[in-house]
């Protein structure tokens, strides 16, 4: 299962649509879930309104969330999209076996066997999460408690029973034309690594839109320099479904 | 960490006024509404009165279908393998749908227990309440570990205790299966949190909360200190630091130190520890509670009693 957690604070200002790209990753099979940090100041109408329709077009959730609030907001999301990523295809599933549309619509015993299944998969289920972190220039003094939840998240992903891995962006680069920046490939294991922001040189674009592209590159192609390719992983998840339900 | 506040999920979380009548969708049960419990991160509490008779129960309607019928699994599952000599047999009552309006709320009605959380409890009776109640709480997580359970999300608010010191949990949606990830939890009572450990779900998980829960019981504003440190910082030597510094706390400092570093065999030994130290310890109050005067009065009228039995016998 593929996920992308962007935090940000404001709006997107340069580049495609971020709403549009969204849902490019969605169409990849890439779940799109938004943080708006509300620390010092507002989002603004404009802001709130951009990440509830980047969330949308992505299949995801959105919230606003002050910094000592992120890590429990992160992790929130990102059980809760694994539950409903799953419960959609065991939604199919029912429907297709039974002609009922979801699993709120069985009884209480049936409901029962089914939310089994739910559970043992969305502890189970591999995860790749690939974080994009906006780093415009208001942001700057968020970083650190950004980078503690990211730590944070790293450790209720590591308890999983299935493969959990996670990656780390941030956006926009040094010059005009790096649209995010690679912090941390794919990891489970943060204990090592010192400091996740390094090389940050704080710009005022936001350029939302292209970051998510290239992060979808590097779902694709394991580097945000496209092309290179990587035999594709299969997405096993139906199949898996396939034999849990029946 | 406790899914609050969650944006997806938000349409019935207003609670039903007193005298509301719930009547199951599915097997038809009846319950009156009587007032609120509480409200939790799933759902919402209410004391009910089970219609034509005069049986008293809880009943919680969640917010979401899924995350309340994992938490009735559990329930179920406890309930499947106690065996007769335990009492929480009837623990879970019935399951079942409520239909307002075009909505259909899930829900399902437990045994009410009657107490009060663990600090009021503590602040009402005196801090040393605790060592009955650390026992009959430990007694409880011991029967939920053999079963291969972990109960998670122990903070005080979801220990009860009657007026005897009688413990019981309520809120099982944060209990796992061993050896799965830890569904919720709470910072301060989290072993990640102090940089001790991972999530996963293991008796020593709930060791480790139910000695910061002590910690938090008799030493407050130490542990609020040491949890609001940089994140990096935060290790047990802190918890240890305050077992050290805080007079209350002495009495305990082994248990808990075995506590935080998981150094029990399993949690019956936990139970015995804390057994043996609780009869062991000295009786602190009557040393401090006893003021000097009173003492060197009651010394003197005993004097004077021991004269005068002296005399009439002599
Ligand atoms: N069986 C019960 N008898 C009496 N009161 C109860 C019972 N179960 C729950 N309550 C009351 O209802 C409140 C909320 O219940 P519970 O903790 O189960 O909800 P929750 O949504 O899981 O909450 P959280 O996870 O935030 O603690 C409790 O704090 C308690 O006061």
């Amino acid at each position: 299962m593929k996920q992308i957690l962007l935090i940000t604070d404001g709006c997107s200002n340069v580049g495609q649509s971020p709403v549009m790209t969204a849902s490019l990753a969605r169409q990849e099979g890439i779940t799109v879930n938004v943080i708006g940090i509300v620390d010092y100041g507002t989002i603004g109408e404009l802001g709130s309104l951009e990440i509830r329709e980047i969330a949308k077009a992505g299949g995801g959730m959105s919230q606003l969330s002050g910094t000592e609030k992120l890590a429990q907001t992160m992790q929130m999301m990102t059980r809760k999209t694994v539950v409903q990523t799953i419960q959609q295809a065991v939604n199919r599933e029912l429907k297709h076996i039974l002609g009922k549309t979801s699993v709120e619509d069985l009884p209480p015993d049936k409901r029962s066997e089914v939310v089994e299944v739910v559970d043992e998969l969305t502890e189970t289920t591999p995860l790749e999460i690939a974080l994009l972190i906006d780093a415009s220039a208001s942001m700057k003094p968020k970083l650190a408690a950004v980078e503690e939840a990211i730590r944070d998240l790293m450790i209720s992903l590591n308890a999983r029973e299935g493969m959990s891995r996670l990656a780390v962006f941030h956006f926009p680069g040094r010059h005009g034309g790096e649209d995010a920046v690679l912090d941390q490939g794919w990891t489970s294991d943060l204990s090592g690594v010192r400091s996740l922001f390094q090389h940050m040189a704080m710009r005022g674009a936001t350029p939302t839109g292209p970051a998510i592209l290239k992060v979808i590159d590097f779902f694709r192609y394991g580097t945000i320099n496209g092309n290179q390719t990587r035999p594709e992983d299969n997405d096993e998840r139906e199949g898996m479904l396939g034999d849990y339900v029946v | 960490m406790k899914e609050k506040g969650c944006s997806v999920t938000t349409s019935y979380r207003t609670s039903i006024p007193a005298g509301t009548l719930v009547t199951g969708r599915w097997r038809g049960g009846r319950y009156l509404v009587q007032r609120l419990l509480g409200q939790g991160a799933n759902g919402i509490v209410y004391l009910v009165q089970q219609a034509g008779t005069r049986n008293l129960y809880a009943l919680k309607m969640g917010y979401d279908a899924l995350d309340l019928q994992s938490e009735i699994n559990v329930l179920k599952a406890l309930q499947g393998q106690h065996n007769a000599e335990d009492r929480d047999l009837s623990y879970l009552v019935e399951v079942d749908d409520f239909t307002l309006g075009d909505r259909e709320i899930p829900f399902y009605v437990m045994r009410y227990v009657k107490g009060e959380p663990l600090s009021k409890f503590l602040t009402r009776r005196g801090g040393q309440w605790l060592d009955l109640a650390g026992l009959n709480l430990l007694k409880q997580l011991a029967a939920l570990h053999k079963g291969g359970w972990v109960f998670g999300d122990l903070k005080p608010d979801n220990v009860l205790v009657s007026a005897y010191g009688d413990v019981e949990l309520i809120d099982y949606g944060g209990v796992s299966q061993n050896g799965r990830s830890v569904k919720q939890f709470t910072e301060w009572y989290d072993r990640g949190f102090w940089n001790a450990g991972g999530r996963t779900a293991d008796a020593a998980y709930d060791w480790f909360s139910f000695a910061v829960v002590c910690i938090h019981m008799l030493a407050e504003s130490r542990l609020k200190t040491a949890a609001n440190q940089l994140p990096q910082t935060r290790s047990t030597a802190d918890l240890v630091q305050i077992m050290n510094q805080e007079p209350r706390l002495r009495p305990y400092s082994n248990w808990l130190k075995k506590a935080i570093s998981g150094g029990f065999e399993h949690t019956d030994e936990a139970y015995e520890m804390w057994k043996r130290m609780i009869s062991r310890k000295p009786v602190r109050h009557s040393v401090r509670r006893t003021p000097g005067w009173l003492k060197s009065a009651f010394a003197i009228s005993l004097f004077l009693l021991v004269c005068a039995i002296y005399l009439t016998l002599r």
